[in-house]
C-alpha cells in the first residue's frame, strides 16, 4: 500500500514551548469553551495544517490515539462519585472519541467520513490501513490526526501503554494530508498490513538503508529509539524526517510480531 | 472483492439471536423501566442476563469461531467498535475502592475490549472504533473498505457495550431518557433507552452457504451541532446515498430501511426526513430499538444482524410501540411483513453529526 503526503503538522509538550489553549484562542481565534485539553491539542493541530494546505470539505478524518482521554474518564466518575451521581454533561460529551473528531470536523469545515481508531498496538500504522482501505474506494484525500494526551493522569496512562514506570510521556499531535495522487506531494509512504517475527525484521533491518527508528516497544532490535515516548510516535517520526527532506524505515512491535513503514522524501 | 457476512452471534436484552428476532415480530419489547442509576427518576433500560462483559465477549467470539469455516483466527482481523470499552468494570472498581490504583489497565480504555480478544484468540490484528453510537458500524465500513482493498481475507467485526452509570447518567443529563419504553417515530415519543449489547459478525472474502454480502457502505459527518442532527437532514441523506451507490444500486432497488430511529425528538424527525427524501413511502421502515433500546456502540453490530436476518427470514421487522405516526410520509412497517427482501440499508448516526449507512443484499 502507498499513499502521498500533500503536507503535514507537529506539536509535541516537550519541544515546542506553547500554549495551546492560549494560542487557539488569540492566534487562530478560536472558541475553546466546553473542551478539554485533549480536544484542544487535536485542533491546535489541525489549525497548523490548514495554515499550510488547503482543506476540501469532502476530504476524509481519521483521528487515532493510544489510550484516548483517560483524564476526563477519570474526571468525570470522580464528579459523578463526589456530585450524588451527577455528571457534567460536557465531560459526558467529552469523554466520547468522535467528540474530539467533530470539533476537527467542525474547525477545519470537513462533512466528509469521520473515525475515532483507538489501539495500543501499530496504532498509527493499522490507521494508516484504514484510511487507505477507504480512499483507495473513494478516491478523496484524507487527513490523519494522530494524537496522545498524557494529562495528570500519566501514571495509568503508563500502566495502560505497558511501559516502564520511568518512561517520559509526552503530549504530541501529528497531522498528515494523503492522497493517492503523487502531483505536488512532499513524501510518499508505504505500508502493508503483514507483521514480521524477529529474525525476518532483523534481516530486512541488515539490507536496509538508514536513517532507521524503531519504537520504544522493539526491545529486542538494536537500532536507534526515542528516549521519550507516545503511543502515536511513528506519525511524529515521519514528520520530523520530512522537515529533514529525508528516507525513514520505522519499525514497530506488539507481542513480538513487528511491522514496518518505508517512507521516501520526495523534497 | 466483495465482502460476505457468513456468520454472527449476539446477546442482548431480548437473548440471542432467535430469540431476539421473535421478540421483534411479535413486538414485544424487552425494555424495562428502572431507577438503578438515577437517584431521582426512572429509565427505560435494556439489560441483558451476564455475569461479566469480558467472558461475554469470549463465549460469543468462540461460538462464531466453531460455526465459521477456520481453524482458529490467526489470520484474521478483529475490529471492536465500543463506545465506552471497559468502562463498567472501572466504574465498579472506583465506586468500591475511591481510587484507581487497583484497576487492571488491561480493562480499562476503550479498546481493552479487543486487546482481551486478541490475547484470547491470537487474531493477527485488532483495532477499535469509537465513534459513540455508530461505533460498529464503522466497523463494519471498515471491514468492507479492508476485504475490498485484499488487506485481510477475515474481519470479525464486534459492537459491544455494557450499561454503565456514566452513559445513564450522561444522557439523563442531555435529557434524552425516556421513563417508559421507547416509541420510534410516534408523535408522543419523549426520549431514548440506554441498553446493552454484544454483537459479533464474521465477514470474509469468500461466500458460503447462507452469507448475506455487506454490498454497500457510506458515511458522513454533519459537523453541525455536537448533539443535534442538521435539520435539514443533509448528512443522513448523504451517507444512504453514498451506500446506495457503493452498493451498485438504485435507490428503488430498497426493500427496507432499518432506522437508527433512537426515539428522541431531534433523531426521528430528521431520520424520517432524510428517508422521505430518499425513498418517499417506497420502502418499508422501521426501528428496532423499541425492542432492543439503544446499545450505543453495538447498535450498528446487532442492527446489521437484524438486516441479515431480515433477508434471510423474508419478512420486514415491524415498528413496536407505534400509535401516532409523526411523519405520515414514510412508509413504517405496521405489521411484519412476509416477502423476497433483496436489500436492506441500516442507519447508525452519532454525536457530532457522524452518520453512517451499510447495504446488505441477499446472496441467491
Amino acid at each position: 500500500m502507498k499513499l502521498y503526503i500533500k503536507e503535514y503538522s507537529s506539536y509535541r509538550s516537550d519541544e515546542d514551548a506553547v500554549d495551546v489553549k492560549k494560542e487557539l484562542k488569540q492566534k487562530y481565534k478560536y472558541d475553546t469553551r466546553r473542551q478539554d485539553t485533549f480536544i484542544h491539542l487535536a485542533v491546535y493541530g489541525a489549525k497548523l495544517l490548514q495554515e499550510k494546505i488547503e482543506i476540501r470539505a469532502d476530504d476524509e478524518l481519521y483521528v487515532t490515539t493510544g489510550v484516548g482521554n483517560i483524564e476526563v474518564v477519570q474526571k468525570t466518575m470522580t464528579n459523578m462519585h463526589n456530585n450524588n451521581q451527577s455528571i457534567k454533561l460536557f465531560d459526558f460529551l467529552n469523554s466520547v472519541g468522535n467528540t474530539t473528531s467533530y470539533y476537527v470536523a467542525t474547525s477545519l469545515g470537513l462533512h466528509g467520513k469521520n473515525i475515532f481508531q483507538i489501539s495500543d498496538n501499530f496504532t498509527y500504522l493499522n490507521s494508516l490501513i484504514s484510511l487507505y482501505a477507504s480512499i483507495a474506494n473513494s478516491g478523496k484525500d484524507a487527513i490523519l490526526c494522530a494524537l496522545d494526551f498524557a494529562g495528570s493522569s500519566d501514571e495509568v496512562t503508563k500502566r495502560v501503554l505497558g511501559v516502564k514506570r520511568d518512561t517520559q510521556l509526552v503530549d504530541s499531535v501529528n497531522y498528515q494530508k494523503f492522497s493517492l495522487d503523487g502531483d505536488s506531494a512532499i513524501a510518499e509512504i508505504e505500508f502493508e498490513a503483514k507483521s514480521y517475527s524477529l529474525s525476518e525484521v532483523k534481516a530486512f533491518i541488515s539490507q536496509s538503508a538508514k536513517p532507521l527508528l524503531a519504537s520504544q516497544r522493539c526491545r529486542d532490535l538494536e537500532c536507534d529509539k526515542e528516549s521519550k515516548f507516545f503511543e502515536t510516535m511513528a506519525s511524529y517520526a515521519i514528520n520530523s524526517s520530512i522537515k529533514k527532506s529525508q528516507n525513514l524505515i520505522y519499525i514497530d512491535c506488539f507481542e513480538e510480531r513487528y511491522k514496518i513503514l518505508k517512507l521516501k522524501s520526495l523534497r | 472483492m466483495s465482502a460476505y457476512i457468513n456468520n454472527y452471534e449476539l446477546l442482548c436484552n431480548a437473548g440471542d439471536v432467535e430469540s431476539l428476532m421473535q421478540a421483534i415480530y411479535a413486538k414485544e419489547s424487552a425494555l424495562v423501566i428502572d431507577n438503578t442509576y438515577l437517584d431521582d427518576a426512572s429509565a427505560g433500560l435494556g439489560i441483558m442476563e451476564y455475569d461479566n462483559i469480558f467472558n461475554v465477549l469470549e463465549r460469543i467470539t468462540q461460538q462464531i469461531l466453531d460455526k465459521s469455516n477456520l481453524d482458529n483466527f490467526h489470520n484474521t482481523l478483529l475490529i471492536m467498535g465500543s463506545s465506552v470499552g471497559g468502562m463498567q468494570e472501572c466504574e465498579d472498581i472506583f465506586y468500591r475502592d475511591m481510587s484507581f490504583k487497583n484497576i487492571d489497565p488491561m480493562r480499562y480504555s476503550i479498546h481493552v475490549l479487543s486487546d482481551y480478544l486478541q490475547e484470547k484468540f491470537a487474531f493477527y490484528d485488532s483495532r477499535a472504533i469509537s465513534t459513540a453510537c455508530t461505533s460498529s458500524a464503522n466497523a463494519l465500513l471498515l471491514a468492507k473498505r479492508l476485504i475490498d482493498v485484499e488487506a485481510y481475507d477475515n474481519v470479525l467485526v464486534i459492537g459491544a457495550d455494557g450499561l454503565c452509570r456514566s452513559t445513564v447518567l450522561g444522557f439523563h443529563a442531555l435529557g434524552v431518557l425516556s421513563n417508559k419504553r421507547c416509541t420510534p417515530f410516534d408523535t408522543d415519543r419523549n426520549g431514548m433507552n440506554v441498553a446493552e449489547a454484544v454483537g459479533a459478525l464474521l465477514i470474509q472474502n469468500v461466500k458460503v452457504k447462507d452469507s448475506v454480502e455487506l454490498k454497500g457502505v457510506g458515511a458522513s459527518s454533519d459537523a453541525y451541532h455536537m448533539t443535534n442532527p442538521d435539520p435539514e437532514a443533509t448528512g443522513a441523506i448523504r451517507s444512504m446515498r453514498d451506500a446506495i451507490a457503493d452498493a451498485g444500486i438504485e435507490i428503488d432497488d430498497i426493500d427496507y430501511v432499518n432506522a437508527h430511529g433512537t426515539a428522541t425528538l431531534a433523531n426521528d424527525r430528521v431520520e424520517s426526513l432524510a428517508v422521505e427524501k430518499l425513498f418517499g413511502k417506497k420502502v418499508f421502515v422501521s426501528s428496532t430499538k423499541a425492542i432492543t433500546g439503544h446499545t450505543l456502540g453495538a447498535a450498528g453490530a446487532i442492527e446489521a444482524i437484524v438486516s441479515c436476518e431480515a433477508i434471510r427470514n423474508s419478512m420486514i421487522p415491524p415498528q413496536a410501540g407505534l400509535k401516532n405516526q409523526e411523519n405520515k410520509n414514510i412508509n413504517v412497517a405496521k405489521e411484519s411483513v412476509k416477502m423476497d427482501v433483496s436489500y436492506v440499508i441500516s442507519n447508525s448516526f452519532a454525536f457530532g453529526g457522524n452518520n453512517t449507512s451499510l447495504v446488505f443484499g441477499a446472496c441467491r
